[in-house]
């Protein structure tokens, strides 16, 4: 069974027919072709399939499509600028070998996106209690961490400098 | 029926309305016990969301005006939750921070960042876990529920919603609308202690305390436990020994390292004897019953020490 | 060489932005025109014969191309005793057992169609504990070998052994002597990206399989022994690596699951796509090894060890993977760690009706470390001598032959042992709150110089030069997330004189990267950068050869254009070119002339000759030089090939001998923690991780993987168990099956690393991938034992496990 979905995604208005039992990620993924979003467990555990709606994470593996409707989902692929530049906080885990395998990073991306929009300035403790619900198994987390809080420095001084923030700047 | 998300309806009397045409439609809240439960078979899963009932949500100060109200919220004012409340907005609230630190506690123990930004505090009650993290700080905080249907609106203690694990007393064309809690005392303190394997995990146990502090004894002394019986535990008989209280009736020392230690011949003892026999702990993949007795007892002590400590 | 300027520096990941904005490709990720989504059906009992298999109701679904069964398909032998099949005929020997698949045109339509298959079975009496196994009379598992040859027992036909001097006269000799059982589970390497593949025949029945492999090579060997078993002789795979999304191990063997893909694949004449999601992975994908390690180890009233002797016991599970070869990875430690002049080692692996185990991360190490290094505290107890006293005087040393006839080349245990002393406060201090504090270490050793297990332990290279000055980089490995890519980028960058952006390393195939054995046993580095080196040196040589004749003309013509008011060459990596030396008009060019391939240099993309001018137009950038080259008559390319075979010897695994490889990496952990006597809670604050890895190449990388491997230690420690109950998974999700998470990692680490400049290794570096995790349990172990005064000798020490060895009388 199908149902009309309208809903912004990267900044886009997305107008889409989709199954109604789709959940948002089969609909990134297999609706729409953005594979950045990953499914890890498909359970809510693991974070690998986090994504910004309206500013705040959630698991695309347990919201359905349509509960999208009429909100702003924001996608790891709409963190990326003009010209392919990346966000502060992908510039940062790249700086700082926050991603390994790469698989978590979307997700981690996404979450470290959340906290920031937050907290501009946040302390490890709460980058930490932040990270809970993304796993990785690669890095030991501690350059992850690390990426956190360099791109918190990076948005500040960017932000200092005049520069209107990122695309991902408004969730 | 074919599933997935059917409708999305505004208004609790759409809710009713279509859930009369379609009772086969399951209500999904935020969706993330859901979700998991029916990962692969949403297709199969007819679904009714609650997500745009805006009189779901929300939290306000509030004089209850239902049937047995009276009796059930003595106090008058109360801080009316609705169902539809995510975690992540019950946790931004200055009125729970400031009043209700237990159920604080509980709510930002719940699942990940992502988990909490979307669970509601109705979907953790209505899904009727033993481990639910919610239950035992409303449970002592005396809650109401407030369950709603067709016909009207009834008011039930939350001990009573709870009917075993994943059962609830909801009827069939009921559904849970706001918890009921009623404001804190000047003096009332609760604690909330709780054990997973790791930090993000489902509860092994939980012990919830709410008391008022009165002239440095226990009164007005809840308790509640989670994970340790079928449905989460109000601990009547345990509260009952400790009523009243002194921290010298406890027998409760500070040992040299600086914990806290019921004394043997305490009654903050043969309390913790008989909130392990108060409990009906199972053997499960997570925890043995041994040791979640284990647990209760040292959550017990821990908590009455927190109190006189505070 | 030139100097290294990269090596040693934190570079980024070339992968990396790929990476973090979701372009990367994993398996989950690739699509092929036409695909069809596999599913694979499996058994419901643990030992039971099949009697039918009716999938009439399943063909009939719309939507599903193909359903096939062992009854159907030609039979296709899997893993290394080729006991196991692709799809089971006879009988089922666990829960995990593939007896049906299913091709469609969507996951969800061949999920439901498995569900359509009825199997009709026989339930057998099945075993699920390797001493019940082992008794007369206990259900077979296999009546016959992977030769058709009847079975005596439930014994896995595998030998490894060693016994070196005379045991009983050591233990007679030793003043103390300390024995202990321990037990070590199966744990989930648990990668975030779960396993998969693509499978696809073109229209002259060639295969290619996209695959999570990190042996693209062995598994062409396997599917084209494959193709032969389907009447396919002479027809190839291509094996093509995606991003893998983690592999600790599991990409180390082929599965059934990708034979599965190939017969369904060849049946549809589609490109069939196999992905396991979680639960899938956590039921049906081979976890670590787990084992039961008896040891005793004794030693004289100085404290120098006098014996050691380790019995294993391995629950082998249905099939051999490599679970089953473990004992030959235990072998290095337990002959090896610290000097012992006695070793006595056996090992018994049995079939049972439980899942059976391939590699992760260490492989075999963890599993007796976690004995040895905690049997070493309770014997440093027993004859009262300090526990890093026991630890130095026991201490490995450069030069050293061990019992097993590891010849031991550089060696920095000692200098880990001291950094581990020096980091932590050994003395006894109370926690805080009336919880207990402990502090205990472990140490370890681990091959360094890659491990012979395959009659080649080789790895071969390429590197293209192309026109614009690029390094085209063909490797066989594989990059998992470890930073392979990156650390042969700074080497070859370093070595062959240019800026690591140009060095550009591509997607693993087999079609087009010359053979390699694996990435695994900490190689991947070692082994790329020193064939890398190998290749280079050729190509300098070639580059200088032709610069002899090219090398002038070209300085001629940047002076001359320079004149005419042209810019001067422009450094690679887009520095400002420089404007120090303007030429004179008389500038001297005979400097160039006459001269021998070895009076030319090249550093950072720029050709010169070491004694001349130090002036921009002297310096002529390599691709200028690489097209001289190609656009001449008789032009050339520049592609060079090495092929590298380590120092090592294939070990006689019956002897247990054998210096299985070129170095051998050392390394302690030492850990500080709290527990809660009370609720068995364990709070971890800090660690210190000391390694000997020779050299540091990549900093960011090492970190990383020491990082990464500690909180997988940390997880073995404390947290991680598959749980199963007559073989099933109870526990087939990261609700019930716990990873640490990046508050239990809160801790702070105090990273050191020892350079001992390894003669083998390349730049002196050894493997460092497995040893982060290899210390980790035992040294926690220790630091509970410190503190609780009781041994922890089960793994993970949970709370619950922590309480009940205070209070042994506890039910």
């Amino acid at each position: 069974m199908k149902a009309r979905l309208r809903f912004r995604l990267n900044g886009k208005v997305v107008e889409t027919e989709v199954e109604t039992h789709w959940r948002l990620l089969d609909l990134l993924r297999d609706g729409l072709g953005l594979t950045g979003t990953k499914e890890g467990c498909g359970a809510g555990e693991c974070g690998a399939c986090t994504v910004l709606c309206d500013g705040e994470a959630v698991n695309a593996c347990l919201m359905l499509a349509l509960e999208a409707e009429d909100r702003e989902i924001r996608t790891v692929e709409g963190l990326v600028g003009p010209g392919g530049r990346l966000s502060a906080v992908q510039r940062a885990f790249v700086e700082e070998g926050g991603a390994q395998c790469g698989f978590c990073s979307p997700g981690m991306v996404m979450s470290a996106q959340a906290l920031l929009l937050e907290d501009p300035d946040p302390s490890e403790e709460r980058i930490r209690e932040a990270l809970t619900g993304n796993l990785c198994r690669c890095t030991g987390y501690k350059q992850i961490v690390a990426a956190i809080r360099r791109a918190a420095s990076l948005r500040r001084s960017e932000a200092g400098e005049g520069e209107r923030g990122e695309a991902g700047g408004e969730g | 029926m074919e599933g997935g998300l059917r409708h999305r309806p505004k208004t609790l009397d759409e809710v009713f309305r279509l859930r009369e045409r379609e009772p086969e439609c399951r209500l999904l809240a935020g969706g993330t016990d859901l979700c998991v439960q029916h990962r692969g078979r949403l297709g199969e899963t007819p679904l009714l969301s609650l997500r745009r009932v805006a009189e779901l949500r929300g939290v306000a100060r509030s004089r209850p005006d239902l049937p047995g109200a009276a009796d059930l919220l003595p106090g008058g004012e109360c801080l009316r939750i609705g169902a539809g409340t995510t975690l992540s907005a019950l946790l931004n609230e200055t009125e729970i921070e400031r009043g209700f630190p237990a159920l604080r506690a509980a709510l930002s123990a719940i699942g990940s960042r992502q988990i909490r930004n979307v669970a509601t505090i109705g979907g953790n009650l209505c899904n009727a876990s033993p481990a639910a993290d919610g239950a035992p700080p409303l449970l002592v905080l005396d809650a109401a529920v407030e369950i709603a249907s067709r016909e009207g609106r009834r008011l039930l203690p939350l001990e009573e919603f709870f009917r075993g694990p994943g059962r609830t007393s909801l009827g069939a064309e009921e559904i849970l609308a706001a918890v009921w809690v009623p404001l804190p005392f000047e003096d009332e303190v609760s604690v909330f202690l709780r054990k997973g394997r790791v930090k993000m995990d489902i509860a092994i146990a939980s012990l919830a305390l709410r008391c008022r502090r009165g002239a440095g004894t226990l009164s007005g002394l809840r308790l509640a436990a989670g994970a340790v019986g079928p449905t989460p535990l109000r601990l009547r008989r345990t509260e009952a020994l400790l009523e009243g209280a002194s921290l010298k009736d406890c027998g409760l020392v500070r040992e040299p390292g600086g914990r806290p230690r019921a004394r043997e011949d305490g009654l903050l003892a043969r309390a913790m004897d008989e909130a392990s026999k108060e409990i009906a702990p199972i053997d499960d993949l997570r925890a043995s019953a041994w040791y979640r007795r284990r647990l209760v007892r040292v959550f017990l002590e821990r908590a009455v020490a927190e109190v006189f400590a505070q | 060489m030139t100097g290294t300027r990269f090596v040693g520096t934190k570079f980024p990941r070339p992968e990396a932005p790929d990476k973090v904005s979701g372009r990367a490709l994993y398996i989950h990720d690739v699509v092929r025109p036409g695909m069809l989504h596999g599913a694979i059906k499996h058994s419901a009992h643990a030992h039971a014969r099949i009697l039918r298999i009716d999938t009439s109701r399943a063909e009939a679904l719309p939507g599903v191309e193909a359903v096939i069964t062992g009854f159907d398909t030609p039979e296709l032998r899997v893993g290394f005793l080729r006991e196991n099949r692709a799809l089971k005929r006879d009988k089922v020997r666990n829960q995990r057992d593939e007896i049906a698949a299913v091709a469609a045109r969507d996951p969800e339509t061949a999920r439901r169609a498995l569900e359509l298959i009825e199997v009709e079975y026989e339930v057998l009496p099945a075993v699920f504990d390797p001493v019940e196994a082992m008794r007369e009379g206990a259900p077979r598992i296999h009546e016959v070998d992977g030769r058709g040859r009847p079975t005596r027992d439930n014994r896995v036909p595998m030998e490894c052994r060693h016994h070196s001097g005379d045991l009983e006269a050591a233990k007679e000799r030793s003043a103390f002597r300390v024995a202990g059982d321990y037990e070590v589970p199966w744990i989930q390497q648990s990668c975030m990206g779960t396993a998969g593949c693509i499978a696809e025949f073109d229209a002259n029945g060639d295969l290619t399989v996209w695959a999570k492999t990190q042996i693209p090579f062995l598994a062409q060997r396997d599917f084209n022994r494959a193709l032969e078993e389907m009447g396919l002789e002479g027809r190839n795979t291509r094996v093509i690596v995606t991003t893998l999304g983690g592999g600790f191990g599991t990409g180390l063997d082929t599965h059934c699951y990708e034979y599965i893909a190939i017969l369904l694949a060849h049946r549809t004449g589609r490109p069939v796509k196999v992905l396991m999601d979680r639960e899938e992975e956590f039921r049906y994908l081979s976890p670590r090894q787990s084992a039961r390690v008896h040891i005793e180890q004794g030693c004289d009233e100085e404290g120098r060890l006098t014996y050691r002797e380790v019995r294993v016991l391995q629950d082998n599970g249905a099939y051999a993977s490599w679970g089953a070869t473990f004992p030959t990875v235990m072998l290095l430690p337990v002959t090896s760690l610290y000097k012992v002049p006695v070793v006595h080692f056996d090992a018994e692996i049995v079939y049972t009706n439980n899942t059976y185990a391939q590699a992760m991360r260490g492989y075999g190490n963890p599993e007796v470390t976690m004995a040895i290094e905690s049997n070493l505290d309770e014997l440093a107890l027993a004859a009262g001598i300090d526990r890093l006293e026991i630890r130095r005087i026991n201490c490995n040393e450069p030069g050293e032959v061990t019992p097993m006839g590891a010849r031991v080349g550089s060696c920095g245990l000692r200098a880990c042992i001291e950094a581990c002393a020096e980091k932590l406060d050994w003395r006894a201090k109370p926690g805080r709150n009336g919880r207990l504090r402990g502090v205990g270490m472990a140490s370890m050793l681990h091959v360094g110089g890659s491990g012979r297990i395959y009659r080649s332990d080789a790895s071969g290279i390429i590197l293209k030069l192309d026109d614009f000055g690029n390094v085209n980089v063909f490797y066989g490995g594989v990059e998992m997330g470890q930073g392979l890519h990156s650390t042969i980028r700074l080497a070859i960058a370093d070595s062959l004189g240019v800026l690591p952006e140009k060095v550009r390393v591509n997607p693993t195939d087999t079609a087009t990267c010359p053979w390699d054995v694996g990435t695994h046993a900490s190689r991947g580095a070692f082994m790329a950068c020193n064939a890398a080196l190998e290749a280079v040196r050729k190509l300098r040589a070639r580059l200088f050869a032709y610069c002899v004749d090219l090398f002038p003309r070209e300085v001629e013509r940047a002076l001359r254009k320079q004149r005419a008011g042209g810019p001067p060459p422009r450094p690679e990596g887009g520095a400002a070119p420089d404007r120090s030396s303007p030429p004179s008009a008389e500038a001297d060019l005979s400097f160039a002339q006459g001269r021998a391939p070895g009076d030319f240099e090249l550093e950072k993309g720029l050709v010169f000759v070491k004694d001349g001018p130090d002036a921009p137009w002297a310096k002529i950038p390599l691709d200028r030089i690489l097209r001289a080259i190609h656009f001449r008559e008789g032009g050339d390319m520049l592609t060079e090939t090495a092929f590298y075979d380590p120092p090592s010897e294939l070990p006689d695994w019956r002897e247990g001998r054998g210096n299985m490889s070129a170095a051998y990496t050392y390394g302690a952990q030492a850990v500080e923690l709290e527990v809660d006597p009370e609720t068995g809670e364990v709070e971890i604050l800090r660690f210190v991780s000391a390694m000997d890895i020779g050299k540091v190449l990549n900093p960011q990388a090492l970190d990383g993987q020491v990082l990464g491997g500690l909180a997988q230690g940390l997880g073995y420690a404390l947290y991680e168990e598959v749980k199963t109950e007559e073989g099933a998974i109870l526990n087939p999700n990261f609700t019930d099956y716990k990873l640490p998470t990046a508050h239990e990692m809160a801790f702070p680490v105090d990273l050191v690393y020892v350079e001992t400049d390894e003669p083998t290794g390349p730049f002196g570096a050894k493997g460092a991938g497995e040893p982060g995790l290899v210390p980790t349990a035992p040294a926690i172990a220790n630091a509970l034992r410190d503190a609780l005064g009781v041994s922890l000798r089960t793994l993970p020490m949970t709370p619950e496990r922590i309480l009940r060895a205070l209070d042994p009388s506890a039910s």
